[in-house]
């Protein structure tokens, strides 16, 4: 069956003709090229660098980003961008949302003219991948505790310390390291030759197959002088990195909720069961019937976020909703598609497992459900709950 | 060297086609395309524009909505954009009229077009305008070449290849060809969306309009197809056989 994007207010009608035919080069691309491809690539636990090169190709690749060979886009046209991903596979969104959002992103914005000049056209290419470490392994929710230090030593700084639930840390030219300097967070571009780095992947996800996690150790790592971010100190520069990705996100999910709803409206009409397709039945019917109903409220909340972000009219607040309540809905939804298919819905056969699967970390990575709900809570009350500590 | 590419917008093929008192009733299409042989005649006069370091102009014949389809070319690379603008039906000889007036006007040299488009199937664009301004015509074709001042043309007859040269004016009528149409990119959609549709009425190109004696007396659907039947286990392969042999004759 022909995809067929629900949206049943019609949002993508509120879209330019410009996000428009971004979002058609998108999802035909997905198509051709992704959907046939990606039960493999989870199967084989890589991530195709036929991808990459598409992705380059396409130019999609730091979409919102000015210059320097960026894309030049709206922020809704990237969001529109991240939902045609996942609505392939979240892993491929993750590693655009890494990249543009996480990699390209902080070298934009707290990057020195050299640096923009140097890592950022061929970043927007697909040449080089990107990579950010911020979190360890025993600092999470937490960032702001990070052990991973950096020194001074005269003509470069030595960086030591481990990042782990790296994506695309094995695959990177490029990272983009937060580690203290004389206590203060900063931001260190590490290249993947530099001497103490390695980045060796993780295995054994049961989500995200398709994508590359990795851990990032560093050990007297030597960076030079001039690869520190000059225009950003503490933990400002990595959440405003991770305030564009979870933007991205709070798209990408409803594409996954959509690739689910599309899976489980079209086996319902077709799975027979005592003589009449299982879609006639009520029970089902409510499935389906709250699916659209949290997809189109999805869709709502990320259009209007997208006005807002392109309207630099927004608080991170704003985005932690969007986030929290799209991909909360979407593994909700994944996991009704998975029991409208039944036994089905276990095989590779079908795409909703597999989401189901990956929202589970997409739930959790760039703030847990949880952690969002307590900057929501300390938006209404002025109160912060992370800690004990006042 | 003016490449002109004759491009048509029709129904999605994912479309729902609905008929209402005995017409197509096109308010109800939600998607529209450029033909797919159309796409195939765009790609190649891409590729020849860039061997021959021509010019690509593209042009369509129809209403408003047509306008996203040559945004669409441009996307892919189209230099020049002409919208000839007309509501309402057109026979096929009024818009091979209209679509020649034009192509006189930027001085086509070369053209290329769908063998037929996929609404209509009327297959007689390529011919009926080659006729208009006395070019010579090769229809069905898959591939088009430049060498030594020469268009060296393949095309698929029912005994294998030909290899056809012809120099212009020329048209050639794409069938299925060897590539697919390109991809867009973000650069080529921002550029698509500054260049500006050139739009002009059957008068602006000095065409009157006279009253088509092709009359569309009604159309409808193609009725269902029978369903398939099914069958399963060792016991059917007996009669599986006998109708691929003598019913669909596949065997």
């Amino acid at each position: 069956m022909d995809y067929e994007a629900l949206d049943f207010y019609e949002i993508d009608s509120l879209l330019s003709d410009e996000e428009r035919m971004v979002r058609d080069m998108v999802r035909d691309w997905v198509d051709e090229e992704v959907i046939p491809n990606i039960e493999n690539a989870c199967r084989e636990g890589v991530f195709p660098d036929e991808w990459r090169v598409a992705l380059g190709e396409m130019g999609v690749l730091g979409a919102p980003l000015q210059g320097y060979g960026c894309p030049g886009l709206s922020y809704t046209a990237y969001g529109v961008i991240c939902r045609e991903l996942e609505r392939g596979d979240s892993g491929l969104r993750s590693f655009a949302s890494v990249q543009g959002s996480l990699a390209m992103y902080p070298i934009w914005d707290f990057g020195s003219e050299e640096q923009k000049n140097h890592y950022l056209p061929k970043m927007a290419s697909g040449e080089w991948i990107g990579c950010f470490g911020l979190t360890e392994p025993d600092y999470g929710s937490n960032p702001g505790d990070m052990i991973t230090k950096a020194e001074d030593i005269g003509d470069h700084y030595l960086l030591n310390g481990a990042k782990m639930w790296i994506t695309n840390g094995t695959i990177a030219e490029v990272a983009v390291v937060w580690a203290k300097l004389d206590g203060e967070i900063r931001g260190f571009i590490v290249e993947r030759n530099d001497p103490g780095f390695t980045a060796p992947e993780m295995k054994g996800k049961h989500s995200l197959k398709a994508s590359v996690t990795s851990e990032l150790v560093f050990q007297d790592c030597k960076i030079p002088k001039d690869r520190i971010l000059p225009g950003v100190k503490g933990l400002r520069g990595p959440f405003s990195c991770l305030n564009n990705a979870r933007f991205g996100i709070s798209w990408g999910a409803i594409g996954s909720a959509q690739a689910c709803f599309h899976s489980a409206k079209d086996y319902s009409m077709s799975r027979i069961q005592f003589d009449h397709p299982i879609a006639s039945y009520q029970l089902v019917q409510n499935k389906l019937a709250w699916m659209l109903r949290e997809i189109t409220k999805a869709q709502l909340l990320a259009y209007h976020l997208g006005q807002k972000k392109d309207a630099g009219n927004w608080i991170p607040e704003h985005i932690s909703l969007a986030k929290m309540n799209n991909v909360d809905i979407a593994l909700e939804i994944a996991r009704v598609a998975r029991d409208i298919h039944g036994a089905n819905g276990i095989l590779d056969e079908y795409p909703v497992m597999r989401h189901m699967a990956n929202l589970e970390s997409v739930k959790t990575y760039e703030g847990t459900h949880d952690i969002h709900n307590l900057i929501i809570g300390r938006y209404i009350t002025g109160i912060q709950a992370f800690t004990r500590e006042a | 060297m003016n490449i002109i590419v004759l491009l048509k917008q029709v129904p999605d093929t994912t479309a729902k086609i609905s008929i209402s008192s005995g017409y197509m009733d096109e308010s109800t299409i939600t998607k529209w395309s450029m033909s797919p042989y159309d796409e195939f005649a765009l790609e190649s006069a891409l590729q020849l524009r860039q061997n021959c370091n021509g010019n690509l102009i593209a042009i369509t014949c129809g209403p408003d909505r047509c306008s996203k389809m040559l945004t669409d070319a441009a996307a892919v690379g189209t230099d020049k954009l002409i919208h000839i603008h007309h509501e309402g039906y057109l026979d096929s000889i009024q818009t091979q009229t209209l679509l020649v007036a034009a192509i006189k006007k930027f001085e086509g040299e070369v053209i290329m077009c769908g063998k037929q488009a996929a609404d209509t199937n009327s297959g007689s664009t390529g011919p009926g305008v080659a006729e208009l301004i006395g070019a010579s015509c090769i229809t069905h074709v898959s591939e088009v070449k430049y060498e030594n001042e020469e268009l060296i043309a393949t095309r698929l007859n029912s005994l294998g290849f030909e290899i056809i040269s012809t120099s212009p004016p020329s048209i050639f009528a794409f069938d299925k060809g060897v590539k697919e149409l390109r991809r867009p990119n973000v650069r080529g959609i921002m550029m698509a969306k500054k260049k500006e549709i050139t739009r002009l009425t059957p008068e602006d190109l000095g065409v009157s309009l006279t009253n088509s004696n092709i009359n569309l007396i009604s159309q409808m659907p193609p009725s269902e197809k029978a369903p398939g039947k099914k069958y399963e286990g060792t016991d059917s392969i007996r009669e599986i056989v006998s109708k691929l042999r003598d019913e669909a004759n596949v065997i």
